[in-house]
């Protein structure tokens, strides 16, 4: 019967599709922790600085901006899109809130919330130009373009803008005490804990398949990950503010994409936009959303670099930021093709890449080096993600 | 009064005439066939009713009102669900996301809409246990499912907002005999249950088995239309190939499908 191939796709999988599936269980992120402690043993064993407190502590420093990007960048993927242009919008958005708030003396919240509706008008006139139906690659390629000129004419015309000792630089430069930290941590947890027995007494009400290790082992996880996190990085001089601020727009993020409405319906347009629109999935405008999302995090990335720079100027956003933000997306887990992927990846990915390019600078080895590095991780990661997506090792067997 | 009636429907993409002023009417508690060759209009007629294509001219009633099905929420509102012959399911997504996908179950706006997986869950059981369809876990993606169970998810997916009139484009195409029993016994069930069903099939032994009256379509047009045991099999054939007329061949522009 002619119509059993459309209705039925093959979905046995190849062996080496399953031994894939079985290495990643189902959960991208585990394969990612498993490259990370492979780089960290690797430039351990070059030298014990590496895994320092410090060092640790420098490495979250300098992850914190592509990490931010690259969780805009995510729902950008998650969607089946892609975008080139977030990058330099960071620089634009840097410069017009340090513009107000060095030059024009606005007060910073304010200065803080015109750049991020800076950034989101930008990317909703690009999401619109996609969803009339060009490739998003190509919006935001020009939109690049056209960007790198716009950062030109908010700039003055010294073409930077100086923030060290304004309150700008604060953004990047305070810390939280170690023990507000810990309080901070413990709050996290005991929160975490109790939605998870909410969620609990939930599936018991309605006879639901659930058991109380589904509350304890998450929680434990993470209030290995709090602690953990806050003991190693409050050694030096308490929490840094990046450093909170990632982890805020985590939890936003992970509550959105995973317990909302709005996540299932952003995961359905990247599996299929057809299958999506047809049971009623307003496509057009989760697209839009992600998009306004990635201009969020692109200002917020932006001021939070310019901050910790101390200035903007026309490199700001220049250089292989983008390219790391999209590579750090990807080597984190999540798939090119849309509909694959989570939050997480953003800042597993910037922590491989950063890890790499920290572990170069530190060992004094040469630029090369870290770009042939980081470079491999990206292509492997890709490889790994069209493997996983046609269920095969080998190219046409389904 | 008829469920759902549909009068002089014609729909053209580009050139190619898919249907010209085709009626069809569904009553509750009543199985209609819809057979044709490949490329005879069948799917395209059931896109205009379940609101992914609009039709260029002609009129849909739904209860004896005037209906416009504009997208597939305007149907599903008017009591239409479809099972496409695609089926129509996100690959990424699970079993219980795809069934209530479009229609989930939400908490307040406050909670940014959270979804009430528990209730989703527990609707999911039931319904797919009623059509027995055996799926080991809820939380796989779809895509590491079999047909079969894809086939089923699908239908109980039409079944959750408990319509009217169900659609079913090529039910049993990807099934092995048994599930195939089961899907054939189950539109007997939706028949009992009142609702108006709409088959397509290529198969004729299907089409005999369950429907109450059979409608053909050929190059667009209907061109037959039988009550149950007023036909025989050669009836068919010759309505959906039209050789009856002498004529058997068919137009190229009309013969590719939506298949392959
Ligand atoms: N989106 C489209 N664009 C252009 N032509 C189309 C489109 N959809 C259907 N057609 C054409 O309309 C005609 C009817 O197609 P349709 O899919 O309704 O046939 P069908 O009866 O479902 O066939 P099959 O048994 O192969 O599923 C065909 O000639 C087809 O090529
Ligand atoms: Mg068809």
């Amino acid at each position: 019967m002619s119509t059993a191939t459309a209705s039925a796709p093959d979905t046995q999988r190849t062996p080496a599709g399953r031994a894939i599936e079985m290495v990643t269980g189902g959960n991208r992120s585990i394969p990612v922790l498993i490259v990370l402690a492979i780089i960290w043993t690797v430039f351990y064993s070059q030298s014990s600085a590496y895994l320092s407190f410090q060092n640790i502590t420098n490495l979250t420093l300098q992850i914190a901006t592509t990490a931010i990007l690259a969780l805009g960048v995510v729902f950008v993927l998650l969607v089946g899109e892609i975008d080139l242009s977030s990058a330099v919008l960071s620089g634009v958005c840097a410069a017009i809130a340090a513009g107000l708030a060095v030059n024009s003396g606005l007060a910073l919240p304010l200065a803080i919330a015109v750049a991020i509706g800076a950034g989101m008008a930008i990317t909703l006139i690009e999401a619109l130009v996609i969803t009339f139906g060009v490739p998003s690659l190509i919006v935001t390629l020009g939109g690049m373009v056209i960007l790198q000129g716009l950062i030109l004419v908010v700039l003055p015309p010294e073409f930077t803008v100086s923030v060290a000792g304004t309150s700008f630089a604060k953004i990047a430069s305070t810390a939280v005490p170690a023990g507000a930290s810990y309080v901070l941590a413990a709050v996290g947890t005991v929160a975490f804990a109790a939605y998870r027995f909410f969620v609990y007494r939930e599936r018991i009400s309605t006879g639901t398949r659930t058991s109380p290790v589904s509350i304890v082992v998450p929680s434990v996880l993470v209030a290995v990950v709090l602690f953990g996190g806050v003991y190693t990085l409050t050694r030096q001089r308490g929490l840094p503010m990046p450093v909170l601020i990632v982890a805020v727009m985590l939890l936003i993020a992970w509550y959105f994409t995973t317990q909302t409405r709005y996540g299932i319906h952003l995961y359905a347009v990247g599996g299929d936009r057809e299958a999506a629109q047809r049971a009623g999935v307003p496509v057009r405008r989760m697209v839009i959303y992600s998009f306004l999302i990635l201009g969020a995090c692109a200002a917020v990335a932006g001021m939070v670099d310019a901050s910790r720079q101390l200035g903007v100027s026309v490199t700001s956003g220049a250089g292989p930021l983008m390219l790391n933000a999209i590579a750090a997306a990807v080597v984190g887990g999540t798939s090119l093709f849309g509909g694959r992927g989570s939050i997480w990846s953003a800042i597993l990915g910037a922590l491989v890449i950063g890890s790499i390019s920290n572990g170069v600078q530190l060992l004094g080895l040469t630029t090369e080096v870290q770009y042939f590095a980081t470079g491999a991780v990206l292509i492997i990661a890709v490889a790994v993600d069209v493997v996983l997506t046609r269920g095969s090792l080998w190219p046409g067997r389904r | 009064m008829s469920l759902l009636e549909l009068t002089k429907i014609s729909k053209h993409f580009g050139g190619v005439r898919a249907l010209h002023e085709v009626d069809l009417s569904v009553d509750a508690g009543e199985v209609v066939a819809l057979i044709g060759d490949n490329g005879a209009g069948k799917s395209t007629l059931v896109k205009i009713v379940s609101g992914v294509e609009s039709p260029d001219t002609g009129e849909i009633r739904v209860r004896g009102e005037s209906a416009r099905l504009v997208s597939p929420r305007a149907a599903a509102e008017a009591g239409i669900r479809t099972v496409f012959q695609d089926l129509s399911l996100c690959d990424n997504l699970d079993a219980v996301q795809n069934l209530f996908l479009g229609q989930e179950k939400y908490g307040p706006m406050w909670s940014g809409r959270r979804i009430r997986r528990h209730v989703m869950e527990e609707h999911a059981h039931r319904i797919l246990e009623s059509l027995s369809v055996k799926l080991r876990s809820l939380n796989t993606p779809v895509v590491a499912l079999s047909g079969g169970q894809r086939q089923g998810i699908a239908i109980c997916r039409a079944l959750i907002s408990d319509p009217a009139v169900v659609i079913l484009d090529e039910p049993t195409a990807a099934l092995g005999v048994s599930q195939r029993a089961e899907v054939l016994d189950l539109i007997h069930r939706l028949r009992d249950q009142g609702r108006g069903v709409v088959v397509i099939s290529h198969d004729m032994k299907d089409v005999r088995q369950v429907a109450d009256r059979v409608v053909a379509l050929r190059l667009g047009s209907k061109v037959a239309e039988f009550r149950r045991g007023e036909y025989t099999p050669s009836d068919l054939v010759g309505a959906m190939t039209g050789a009856h007329e002498g004529d058997s061949s068919v137009p190229a522009g009309a013969t590719e499908g939506d298949e392959l």
